[in-house]
């Protein structure tokens, strides 16, 4: 019996890492990595769905060999009529393809295209595609499925923009009130979120799990708030007002904290921007103990105001620098005019519309001051830090769509008003995205304009604004918060992309379908919303390559399909830590190897020998090897200060040679110097990696250092981003995005958003009277990410996961309508129709069903017979139910019957 | 001699499913036959509405009632290591001990098909461990236990000594270790928290303790 350790990555919690048992040439099971145990929050064990690996693996479904589509016409339909093809054949038709397909178009979009999905996960599969993809340059990244419009959209733009906070996560070991407001973290937390919050469970910790119905982590929290579907945001604002206007500030608020690292004490002028002093055109603040306003970083500030109301002289900055001189004008500061902002938003208010208690609401915010520690430090890595343990989290569907801005925003505001963020015990960020580097918080952090961290928003100033996008989302038009870097064009507006492609949209030039489309570990007809549109877009692609496993919803409109190494065959090294998605803080960081544990079972390809080849046949393989060099695909370069491994352009190198070389630098780079490890060292070691000191997660000691504040809660930058953004899409006619602009607000205005889904009934004229369910979608383990819904091993595992047998329903809702435990449930939406089994359960709001997990196959091999519906296929294209960031909620109102 | 036990803390399970496919998998075992099921139970009414994760196994019992119905003696006790076992070559299939078992935690080994149309190579390879017509059921992984204690490894403690359903439990819910050992792991555990075990009634002393849930969902009452 051979062990060999290699990683699963499948979903976005990973790399976690395992050993494959190897026996007489076959993969005879799978076992936990103790080795690693010191290092990794998941402590070297892994989840559900990769012991499902050997089952993938061993998959007679599998695709065996490359395939071509022999008939022309594409549709549900319509026979592909596939024929297997020589590996030569695929790959030069690829290259032929592609060849054509370099540069822009007429249009000035991309050539070709590429879809990821599955979270970014690809990327730990990949191989040195990213390599090949940065020779052949020129790719429209933005038609990917798995993020960009169904991800915890709000919060990766609003809060990585606040305090580098991709994903929300709790300082789950020392905090002791985590409330959490939709997020599944049993289910998407992945081993380490799991593990963290059983122990946390143990040491005594309360959870408060806040959502329409009782999930996989409301099951093990300490209270269960069923609120009414998409109204988060009133009881969040509910709890500002109790926090701010009910309680003594003095009390409830950690007010040294909210007046030197927030924008709270910076005066507001009569025109809604900051004033700011006529010289510096720096904010100014009051100082009570001077009686004078002072610059905000002024040395010789004592005291400053967050309440009152003071006259100063200044001038305002509004949109497109146009400037507004002052003498003598009546100015509050920002905390105040939270103040007077947030004075309707009153616990009976937010009671009406969530349909939650006064005296629940009261008490949560008593819970939240009582749990605070407003005052606390604590010590770590020999600094003294505040100690704040109260987290609140955010999940998917409570911060995407409608409202996505307004928890965002508030939640923040919370964690401001106790201290708790970015400190131990409370709310941080596990990680940054689109701002560089990822690897370290504290090294995103500059030092920016007005005392705030630096932010490269993309350009609304008349003069930078792109009159042109160059990805068909348009992102770099329309979300200025999403940047542009590397993570940028993944993130959205993907559904935008999808439906304005080969249609007339105002102010827009055609947008036209690319070229060459190539997908990887992606099934996006499944995934994004209206199915059947995305079936049209698929089938009108001119030329549409996808690396495949087995045939799916997607690659069936594929005219050429290639089938990749499964996790247990390919070879990668991939990093891994120090922080990722919401519960994954590593105390090291590094690089693992994915080793093939056996031979490959079909005639299917590593990806890193696909990129190779492909590059050859392109004669792009100098390019190729230059971004291998350049540390495109492990961000190592391969000649470093320590070490010159550097690969030579002109060669065709095997695969071994190249991720040799890669483990030598990236070890070399980490160790500066001491270690040099090769392939064969990490295929018996398997990971190789170095002390992350942990206060690195918190970005406070950096904030301090940099005497830098939060740009919280006055947002008086996205206000003028928000107006220049309006005016540049005025100018160009591009009216369609109007409601989503109204986002752009200084203090975002709240609502009950559950009503944005009776007007989407109206829209679509019908009666929202009619349709008296709200129908959300909830994550289980055996199927959150990792495209396993075709293997028949998880099915079995999730026969015990009642959500799998139909559409959860609260059981007297049920029986009052007649239904009993599976019965057949017509579930219609103003859009369109499916069935399910009803599930009885108690544990459901009577206003809400539930699906579970992302289902609907139709040709997937064995998935097709599953049953089970797809929530997506209920909704309908509709532009209004975007937010600024383009991203919808997986929400929509259905009416039940027996059928 | 020792007596093995498992501690189950159902504060911490979350019905994930982990120790299920990794013991199907350590095991070798074919569609449908799951020596471990973990299940949901939901009581009270909403919105005052109480779940657990119930994880289920063989208890092993001290006093197994199996045993006694056993017309072959295939269902024994292994006194060194109080863990029940069934010999495979003895057993006749007659399922008395199916029907003799309080916590119905046996299943009659039989898979006439596969997971797909025709078997894997995993497959052709893992099921010649088993053999149909026979009885089957957990043994705590008694061959790492064995395979373990000869290379003087702690059983619960070192990972080459712990059933795969302890060691591949995600949540830290499974513990395992010698009850007799006041110094054990699973010794203290119990001691810490007590624990209860199913069926007292039945008076075969079971192996597995289960730690009571804290967490309630104390719903919105008002």
């Amino acid at each position: 019996m051979k062990k060999l350790p290699t990683y699963c990555d499948q979903c976005y919690n990973g790399p976690d890492l395992f050993r494959a048992v190897v026996e007489d040439g076959v993969v005879h099971s799978l076992e936990p990595n103790e080795t690693c145990e010191d290092i990794s929050p998941a402590k070297g064990k892994i989840c559900v769905k990769a012991y499902g690996l050997i089952q993938k693996l061993y998959s007679p479904h599998r695709i065996k060999a490359p395939l071509l589509r022999t008939n022309p016409r594409k549709g549900r339909d319509e026979d592909p009529g596939w024929k297997e093809i020589s590996w030569d054949e695929a790959l030069t038709l690829l290259a032929d393809k592609i060849g054509k397909a370099r540069g822009l178009d007429d249009a000035g979009f991309p050539k070709m295209a590429v879809i990821m999905g599955q979270a970014a996960s690809p990327t730990a599969y990949s191989g040195t595609l990213p390599a090949l993809l940065s020779a052949i340059g020129n790719i429209d990244y933005t038609l990917g499925a798995g993020e960009g419009i169904k991800c915890y959209h709000s919060e990766h733009l609003f809060c990585e923009y606040w305090h580098r906070c991709f994903i929300g996560a709790a300082d789950t070991p020392r905090a002791k009130l985590v409330i959490s407001f939709g997020h599944n973290t049993n289910a998407s937390g992945g081993v380490a979120g799991v593990r963290r919050h059983a122990h946390a469970r143990e040491s005594g910790y309360k959870r408060i799990q806040v959502e329409p119905h009782l999930s996989a982590s409301a099951t093990t929290s300490d209270q269960w708030i069923p609120i009414k579907v998409k109204t988060d945001a009133p009881l969040m604002y509910a709890l500002i007002h109790i926090l701010t206007r009910e309680m003594d500030r003095n009390k409830s608020c950690d007010l040294p904290f909210i007046k030197r690292r927030t924008s709270s004490p910076y005066l507001v002028g009569p025109r809604g921007w900051f004033i700011r002093d006529k010289k510096t055109k720096d904010p100014l603040v009051w100082d009570s103990a001077a009686n004078m306003p002072r610059t905000h970083s002024s040395l010789d500030l004592k005291d400053a105001a967050l309440e009152g109301e003071y006259v100063v002289s200044g001038i305002e900055v509004g949109a497109d620098g146009e400037e507004w001189e002052h003498e003598e004008v009546s100015c509050k500061p920002s905390f105040q005019l939270m103040l007077d902002f947030m004075e309707e938003y009153t616990p009976e208010w937010a009671a009406e519309i969530c349909d939650v208690s006064v005296e629940t609401i009261r008490n949560l915010a008593a819970e939240i001051v009582e749990h605070a520690h407003v005052g606390e430090t604590i010590e770590l890595c020999g600094e003294t830090l505040p100690y704040r343990p109260v987290a609140i989290i955010l999940g998917k569907t409570v911060n995407n769509g409608p409202g996505g801005y307004q928890v965002s925003w508030a939640r923040t505001i919370i964690a401001m008003l106790i201290g708790a963020l970015e400190v131990p015990g409370a709310t941080i960020g596990a990680d940054q995205r689109m701002n560089r580097p990822h690897h370290d918080r504290w090294s995103s952090v500059w030092p920016g304009k007005d005392g705030f961290m630096k932010n490269f928003l993309n350009p609304t100033d008349k003069a930078s604004w792109p009159a042109s996008a160059q990805s068909r989302t348009r992102f770099e038009q329309l979300l200025p918060l999403v940047l542009n870097t590397g993570w940028s064009p993944f993130l959205g507006p993907t559904t935008l992309g999808w439906l304005t492609m080969n249609s007339e949209w105002s102010g827009l030039p055609r947008t036209t379908a690319p070229d060459v489309t190539l997908l990887y570990r992606a099934n996006p007809a499944l995934s994004m919303y209206f199915p059947e549109v995305m079936e049209e877009k698929l089938a009108s692609l001119p030329f549409f390559a996808c690396i495949g496993y087995t045939i799916d919803e997607s690659n069936y409109f594929a005219d050429l399909i290639l089938p990749d190494h499964t996790d247990l065959e390919g070879l990668q090294l991939f990093r891994i830590g120090p922080s990722i998605h919401s519960e994954c803080f590593w105390s090291s960081y590094g690089f693992a190897i994915r080793q093939a544990a056996v031979d490959p079972v079909v005639n299917s390809i590593d990806l890193t020998d696909f990129s190779t080849q492909m590059a050859e046949r392109l004669g792009i393989l100098e390019e190729y090897n230059a971004a291998i060099n350049a540390g495109i695909v492990s961000g190592v370069r391969l000649k470093n200060e320590y070490v010159d491994n550097e690969l030579d352009p002109a060669t065709l190198h095997s695969k071994e040679e190249i991720w040799d070389r890669l483990c030598k630098s990236s070890t070399a780079a980490l160790s500066e110097g001491s270690d040099e490890h090769g392939l064969d060292w990490f295929k018996e070691h398997g990971f190789y990696a170095v002390n992350y000191p942990e206060i690195r997660h918190f970005l406070h000691p950096v904030m301090v250092r940099w005497g830098l504040r939060y740009e919280i809660p006055y947002q008086e930058n996205i206000r003028r981003v928000g107006e220049q953004l309006g005016r540049r899409l005025k100018e160009n006619g591009m009216e369609w995005w109007d409601e989503q602009l109204e986002e752009y607000a200084a203090f975002p205005k709240c609502e009950d958003f559950s009503e944005m889904w009776n007007m989407e009934c109206e829209m679509a004229g019908a009666d929202p009277d009619d349709f008296q369910f709200w129908l959300i979608n909830t994550r289980s383990m055996q199927y959150a990410w990792g495209s396993n819904a075709g293997m028949p091993l998880m099915a079995e595992a999730a026969k015990h996961v009642p959500g799998f047998k139909g559409a959860l329903i609260n059981k007297t809702v049920a029986q009052e309508m007649g239904l009993e435990e599976g019965d057949i449930m017509s579930i219609e939406s103003s859009h369109a129709e499916v069935e399910a089994r009803a599930v009885l359960r108690e544990g459901v709001r009577p206003d809400t069903v539930v699906f579970t997990g992302q289902f609907g196959h139709w040709i997937t091999p064995f998935a097709k017979d599953l049953g089970v519906p797809n929530m997506n296929t209920l909704i309908g294209p509709n532009k209004k139910m975007l937010d600024a960031g383009g991203s919808l909620s997986d929400v929509v109102k259905v009416r039940i019957q027996k059928a | 001699m020792a007596r093995y036990v498992m501690v189950v803390d159902l504060e911490k399970c979350t019905g994930c499913q982990t120790c299920v496919v990794a013991c199907k998998m350590w095991n070798g075992l074919g569609p449908g036959i799951q020596r471990v099921t973990v299940v949901e139970k939901e009581e009270g009414e909403y919105p005052n509405v109480r779940r657990a994760y119930i994880p289920k196994r063989c208890m092993n019992c001290k006093d197994p009632q199996c045993t006694k119905v056993c017309p072959t003696g295939a269902t024994k006790r292994d006194d060194e290591k109080s863990v029940v076992t069934v010999d495979k070559d003895k057993c006749m299939g007659c399922r008395y001990c199916m029907m003799a078992c309080p916590y119905n935690a046996r299943t009659f080994y039989k898979h006439e098909q596969w997971y797909h149309e025709e078997p894997s190579a995993w497959e052709k390879k893992r099921y010649k461990e088993h053999t149909e017509g026979v009885v089957d059921k957990c043994d705590f992984c008694i061959s790492r236990i064995d395979s373990g204690l000869k290379k003087a490894l702690t059983p619960g403690v070192d990972p080459d000594a712990t059933p795969m359903c302890v060691l591949s439990c995600i949540a830290d819910a499974l513990h395992f270790g010698d009850i007799d050992d006041p110094e054990s792991n699973v010794s203290k555990i119990i001691e810490a928290r007590g624990g209860f075990r199913l069926l007292p009634e039945m008076e075969t002393d079971p192996s597995i303790y289960y730690l009571p849930k804290r967490t309630g969902n104390e719903a919105d009452k008002s």
